[in-house]
């Protein structure tokens, strides 16, 4: 669950002096949409973007002497003079959750990774945490499949289930619990099995319904 | 009264002895049994012809299968291991033999279709092949049936283009991995919704890939899904995908498993059903490829049901050409 294990490393970041034309070129040879700008002791002090460094070039409906004028400016224009400050970040012991509150809170699609110094140690993207969730929840794992259980009201559901899947060594990949119609709760459960006979077994003898549609 | 058509059923009595380890295991010899015992007092008896099934040549099913594979199968076996890869998949001493001869089993009636004037054959073979991938067993399955056959009536009988129609209530992902690139083998599979059914793969949206892209064709269907819903993506998608791409043979992944009383699935098909698919299948054949049929046996594990929808599905099958 922690970024440490799922950020990118190590982060390509560029310096706050560091002209736009070479961000631009950094930006789409990587095809990047995000950098981490740090000072010299690596130390997060902004973030710039594809769309800050759009909005200082010079727009092409404008006229041929205004948009050479713009341009000339933009090639001596500092990072630090566009970059946002107002910056979001992870540490390395953030969660994966935590990355899903604040890449949708910030509405970004880049967050850097710092230390306790605020230096950066990696970058974590909504790509990478779309890939971890997909991992964490066995989405695409050839040969399993998701069950929906119909809550029996009994005591303790999820650990009768746990134990009677742990006894048939039948492997999981992901449990939870949500409040379905009705307000009966609905269990979901990846399995990683064809023998459907041995969960159906399973789940009579905690007398658990598997629902179909 | 009703006429049929003669129908060649491909088996051998070595399927029975691939012993799943009893237990929970769905996939039990009593499988073939059942449907031999219906297909003894139907109708359709007399018109049955019987054939051993072959063993395949090790070249055809290299033209799938890796042959460290195979050698990781055999050694396994006769190792005495009780599974391969993963627990679903359990074997016996046997099981390396019976799995070549499932593979000879489309085999067999490839050559019977192309020599001897058979019309309509139907292979009553185990293990099941559909799920089973180059390297890799899954799903009860070791060798993928239909993809060895495919490329054998490609090799043997330059028979070109070749389409995979797979109404097993699973998606085929070993037939799909075979094809996914190659356009000359149009897949076909109508099956439960993936996030809701083993293996978790065939969404609408995997159309091929490369050269191959357009002729694989998913169809997922919901959880409770019944012989309407069935009849409907049949005749809006497969109708026209076959049309589109005028196949020289077919050859049929017919699992019955998306019966309502098969447990494997949460698809609702009736056994009448598998009639009406039995027909289908003879009517496309007649119409592109003069009449010749290859079915091969995928899954089905209610026995009860299983008999008797491959019994209807032959009905269908052997009525159509008359008339
Ligand atoms: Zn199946």
């Amino acid at each position: 669950m922690y970024i440490e294990r799922h950020m990118i490393t190590p982060a390509l970041t560029v310096k706050p002096d560091t002209l736009l034309p070479e961000v631009k070129e950094i930006l789409t040879s990587h095809k990047f949409r995000h950098l981490p700008v740090v000072d010299h002791d690596n130390r997060l002090i902004g973030m710039i973007s594809d769309r800050d460094i759009r909005s200082a070039y010079p727009s092409s409906v404008l006229e041929e002497e205004k948009r050479r004028t713009i341009l000339d400016e933009v090639s001596k224009t500092k990072v630090e003079d566009v970059m946002g400050s107002k910056i979001f970040s992870l540490s390395p012991l953030s969660t994966l959750d935590d990355a899903l509150h604040l890449l949708s809170r910030g509405k970004v699609g880049l967050l850097p990774v710092v230390d306790e110094d605020r230096q950066v140690i990696g970058v974590f993207s909504v790509q990478d945490l779309m890939k971890a969730y997909k991992n964490l929840y066995g989405i695409g794992e050839k040969g399993s499949f998701l069950i929906a259980l119909e809550d029996d009201g009994q005591p303790k559901p999820l650990t009768r289930i746990v134990r009677v899947l742990e006894e048939m060594q039948i492997s999981f990949s992901r449990l939870s619990r949500v409040k379905g119609e009705n307000n009966k709760n609905i269990i979901y459960l990846r399995v990683q099995t064809f023998n459907i006979n041995l969960i159906h077994k399973a789940f009579k003898e905690i007398g658990m319904k598997i629902i179909k549609d | 009264m009703t006429h049929f058509n003669p129908i060649t059923l491909v088996s051998h009595k070595h399927y029975l002895e691939h012993d799943t380890g009893g237990g929970e295991h769905p996939e039990v010899p009593e499988r073939l049994l059942a449907i031999s015992e219906q297909l003894k007092k139907s109708p359709l008896c007399p018109v049955l012809v019987e054939v051993d099934a072959r063993e395949p040549e090790r070249q055809d099913v290299l033209a799938f299968h890796d042959e460290s594979y195979l050698y990781r199968f055999e050694e396994t076996a006769l190792s005495g291991k009780t599974y391969l890869g993963h627990p679903d998949n359990q074997i016996c001493f046997d099981s390396y033999q019976i799995a070549l001869l499932s593979a000879g089993g489309g085999i067999t009636g490839i050559d019977l279709l192309e020599n001897n004037n058979a019309d309509l054959v139907f292979c009553l073979v185990r293990p099941p092949g559909h799920h089973a991938e180059s390297s890799l067993p899954l799903g009860f399955c070791f060798f993928n049936n239909a993809v060895i056959a495919a490329k054998y009536w490609q090799k043997k009988y330059e028979r070109e283009k070749i389409v995979i129609i797979d109404w097993d209530a699973h998606h085929g992902n070993g037939i799909q991995a075979a094809f996914e690139e190659d356009p000359s083998v149009l897949y076909i599979s109508i099956h439960e919704h993936p996030t809701f059914s083993f293996p978790g793969t065939g969404h609408a949206e995997d159309n091929g890939m490369g050269p191959g892209t357009g002729t694989t064709l998913n169809v997922p269907l919901r959880p409770g899904s019944d012989d309407t819903v069935f009849l409907q993506a049949m005749e809006r998608l497969v109708e026209p995908a076959l049309a589109d791409f005028r196949p020289d043979r077919i050859i049929v992944s017919a699992g019955f498993d998306g019966h309502i009383k098969d447990d494997m699935s949460g698809l609702s098909y009736s056994t009448d059903l598998y009639e009406v698919i039995g027909r289908k299948m003879a009517a496309w054949a007649s119409q592109y490829c003069q009449g010749k049929l290859l079915s091969i046996l995928e899954g089905g594990y209610h026995l009860e049901s299983l008999a008797e929808s491959v019994e209807r599905y032959l009905q269908g099958m052997a009525q159509t050409t008359q008339g």
